[in-house]
């Protein structure tokens, strides 16, 4: 008998639908057949599928010929998620029943009968309509995911046994019930706000944060880059409804989502290692993955020590920062993965580190510290509107209020006014960028900057005097802008008046 | 290839004599002078008859910067000539300037006459040429600058001037060795002192307690120089702004004026919020009032 099953295969971070065929033939030499381009992980699921429906109580039709195909059969093909489409393949087509119609099944076996969590389960749920089906049979611990949706029947499945029950008849299954979403954000820990002093990163942190613009961080080892980035994550808002999905399609993709969990409501902080590869990175390999870009999508990408990482690296980040996502092509297909994320790079002043710093001696000479601020010049430099130079300060005598200044207690209670400041201008932007497509002051095109930045004529004359002193490019220009709307967000001003305009450009980037 | 073909390469040597002699005499009183000097731009009357070098370190400060042109600026009003070896610091702020206040002045390379070396200051290179100042080398064609070339270099520097001013230097750095020729070849050596802590004043500090006259101002480089009070150029907008100045303005100031700061360690000091801090200073800067340079703000 020949059972069709609906399935589907992953590109990237999108779907397209497969049609699991399974055919049990009592002529021919017994045999177990997958075709249509499976990868090793599949072609290895017959083991799994046969011990797991045997160990489940049910038959396995050893003694006939059974060829399963995935069609259609000229894509190639990866993921244990297909041996529960598999499994019931064999098990309706040799006890003779009509598999559930509009139905899809996803998981990976266990030889014991159960199913596993996998990962993938949120976008097969997500494209579960677009591909004409109503509903998903899937592992419990990965139903959650799954059940974000309304509107979709999902039934999570803890064996293959409770799956034929189902099947036959014997005992009906109950839709699963999506577990309350965990919103909880990340709050700033105490001791994550323990960065002691840095008041200048801090506010271009803040600015940051609410404008969404990149930023260079340049100072001595020790003065608490790392601590200031890591305070950063969560000074951000919380992600929306719709970001939501993006990141959580993403993650699911990747099999980062824990067994139960669901929607990522947390911006994502990612912070890769300078030695990560090209592939790591932009995303790549075969098939074709996420790397730390996507991963970033929607939060921050930290890159601590920026200038170790590879020239080609560095180099790769210019084209998914302008457009927000990156288009891998290999022979095979061509994916396009979203990647809109925040940059924060990190790095020494110099090759040694200690050229600002009050006692250490830097051993650099003036052509080494060129050659390495060369690494940070350029075009990747185009793309952060903010670069904040952080000194260490000495610590002159014990009453100096330096260290005294904000107990832990106050400090907490500041971090929290700041946060409220971040979330009242993402507010402010909101409504600004209603139905324009742009999210953030940092996104705005330069046309865009002309309609929403209102400066008053007071900020364009400091601004143009600005200029001329400085010799500002027009890029420049607008990148000021840029964060002077962000400042005059912060601040709940309507107009950009000449104070933004100046705060701005202490965080100007062109005399690096 | 370089844009020095433009500029005619010339040789002079001891022994010329017609029409007049251009090898300066000052320099044929060291005991190991050049036998042949190479040189672009021209020679004008009088340009090697009163020479003073400016020299210092190559990890120039902002404090090494503001006085060469402080002092540089007094050299180009008492029409003296500054020598200095055209490396970046000390001795290109000193071409620098003297190419800016309109004197004269002479860059002693380490290489052939037809290299520029550092490459990248090209740029400074054709201002003193077109500015008719002079670029001399004793080592013709494209002949590569190496370890040695530096202090025979300096000894050219310290040959051709009256006196040597050595701005910051480090404490086994180039410019004591033109210091200790000046001292061999019987010129006046003076230093500027600078704070005991900054490295790049070590080296001028030994030379002062060596017996080194120390120049805190330009009055005293150009008493030194037998120059009478001298006169400084380019001092005087700064005064008419600090006029106008706020309350917050004027404390910035005072506090930067003691010493240089970042914007953090400002706003402890003042104790006031970056926000409103940061409008001050960006205000100042534009004013010229103070400068920033790599995250420090410095009184300009």
């Amino acid at each position: 008998m020949l059972v069709k099953i609906n399935s589907i295969a992953v590109l990237g971070v999108d779907v397209v639908r497969v049609t699991v065929e399974v055919n049990i033939a009592s002529r021919g030499f017994p045999s177990f057949d997958i075709v249509g381009l499976p990868n090793k992980s599949i072609a290895e699921s017959k083991e799994r599928i046969k011990t797991a429906i045997q160990n489940s109580g049910i038959e396995f039709p050893s003694s006939k010929k059974i060829t399963v195909n995935l069609a259609p059969a000229g894509m190639p093909k990866e993921g244990t998620f297909y041996d529960l489409a598999i499994a019931t393949g064999i098990v309706c087509a040799s006890k003779g029943i009509k598999p559930p119609e509009d139905s899809m099944f996803f998981g990976e076996l266990s030889l014991d009968g159960s199913l596993r969590h996998t990962k993938g389960a949120f976008l097969a749920a997500l494209y579960l309509e677009d591909i004409g089906l109503r509903s998903i049979f899937l592992p419990l611990n990965s139903a959650n995911e799954a059940a974000v949706f309304t509107g979709i029947n999902v039934y999570g499945l803890s064996t293959m046994g409770e799956l034929v029950s189902h099947i036959t008849g014997k005992m009906q299954l109950a839709p699963y019930k999506n577990a309350a979403i965990d919103t909880r954000s990340k709050h700033v820990s105490t001791q994550d706000s323990e960065v002691v002093g840095q008041e200048y990163a801090k506010r271009a942190l803040e600015i940051a944060a609410a404008g969404g613009h990149n930023v260079l961080l340049i100072g001595s080892p020790g003065v608490g880059k790392t601590m200031l980035a890591r305070m950063f994550s969560g000074m951000l808002a919380p992600l929306t409804q719709q970001e939501s999905h993006e990141v959580t399609k993403i993650y699911s993709v990747t099999g980062k989502i824990p067994p139960g969990g669901s929607l990522i409501t947390a911006r994502p902080f990612r912070a890769p290692h300078h030695t990560v590869s090209y592939a790591g990175f932009i995303g790549g390999g075969n098939p074709i993955r996420p790397g730390e870009i996507s991963l970033a999508h929607r939060g921050v990408l930290f890159m601590d020590e920026f200038t170790e990482f590879h020239k080609d690296i560095i180099e790769a980040l210019r084209q998914p920062m302008e457009e927000g996502k990156v288009t891998i092509t290999r022979s095979s297909m061509s994916v396009e993965l979203p990647c809109r994320f925040l940059l924060l790079a990190a790095c020494n002043p110099c090759p040694c580190g200690y050229l600002w710093h009050h006692k250490n001696k830097c051993k650099c000479s003036v052509p080494d510290v060129e050659r390495y601020r060369k690494k940070l010049s350029g075009p990747i430099l185009d793309r952060i509107d903010i670069v904040c130079r952080m000194r260490d300060f000495e610590l002159k005598s014990p009453d100096q209020n330096v260290l005294s200044s904000h107990d832990s207690h106050g400090n907490n209670s500041e971090i929290k006014m700041v946060i409220d400041r971040i979330y009242a201008a993402h507010k402010i932007q909101e409504k600004r960028f209603d139905g324009v497509g742009t999210v953030l002051n940092s996104e705005m095109t330069n046309m865009q900057v002309g309609l929403h930045a209102n400066l008053s004529v007071e900020a364009k004359v400091l601004l143009n005097r600005a200029v001329e002193s400085y010799g500002l490019s027009a890029r420049s220009y607008f990148k000021i802008v840029k964060v002077a709307r962000t400042i005059a967000d912060l601040g709940g001003a309507g107009d950009i008046e000449p104070p933004h305009i100046a705060e701005a450009l202490q965080y100007k980037t062109s005399t690096l | 290839m370089f844009d020095t073909v433009k500029y005619k390469t010339r040789k002079m040597e001891p022994g010329d004599s017609f029409p007049e002699s251009l090898y300066p005499e000052i320099l044929r009183g060291i005991n190991s002078f050049p036998k042949v000097l190479f040189y672009k731009g021209d020679i004008v009357t009088g340009l090697f008859d009163n020479c003073v070098a400016v020299v210092g370190s190559r990890n120039m400060t902002m404090y090494g910067r503001t006085v060469t042109r402080n002092l540089v600026s007094a050299l180009c009003a008492g029409g003296i000539t500054v020598v200095s070896g055209f490396m970046y610091g000390i001795d290109a702020t000193a071409h620098a300037s003297c190419v800016e206040f309109g004197g004269k002045t002479v860059a002693v390379m380490p290489c052939g006459i037809e290299m520029i070396h550092p490459p990248r200051q090209k740029d400074l290179y054709m201002d003193i040429l077109q500015n008719g100042g002079l670029v001399l080398s004793e080592y013709d064609e494209e002949f590569p600058p190496c370890v040695w070339t530096y202090p025979r270099r300096n000894r050219i520097v310290a040959g051709l001037c009256k006196a040597v001013l050595v701005v910051e230097a480090g404490e086994d750095s180039g410019s004591l060795i033109t210091a200790g020729f000046a001292r061999k070849y019987g010129r006046r050596v003076m230093a500027v002192p600078g704070p005991v802590t900054s490295l790049v004043s070590a080296g001028t500090l030994k030379l002062i307690k060596e017996g080194a006259d120390m120049v805190c101002s330009a009055e005293d480089l150009m008493r030194l120089l037998g120059h009478g009070k001298g006169q400084v150029i380019g001092e005087h907008f700064v005064e008419t702004i600090e006029n106008n100045l706020n309350k917050l303005s004027t404390k910035i100031i005072s506090v930067l004026g003691k010493e240089p700061l970042d914007i953090s360690m400002l706003s402890k000091i003042l104790e006031i919020d970056i926000p409103l801090l940061s409008v001050e200073m960006t205000n100042l800067s534009l004013a010229g009032v103070i400068c920033e340079r790599e995250g420090m703000y410095y009184v300009s």
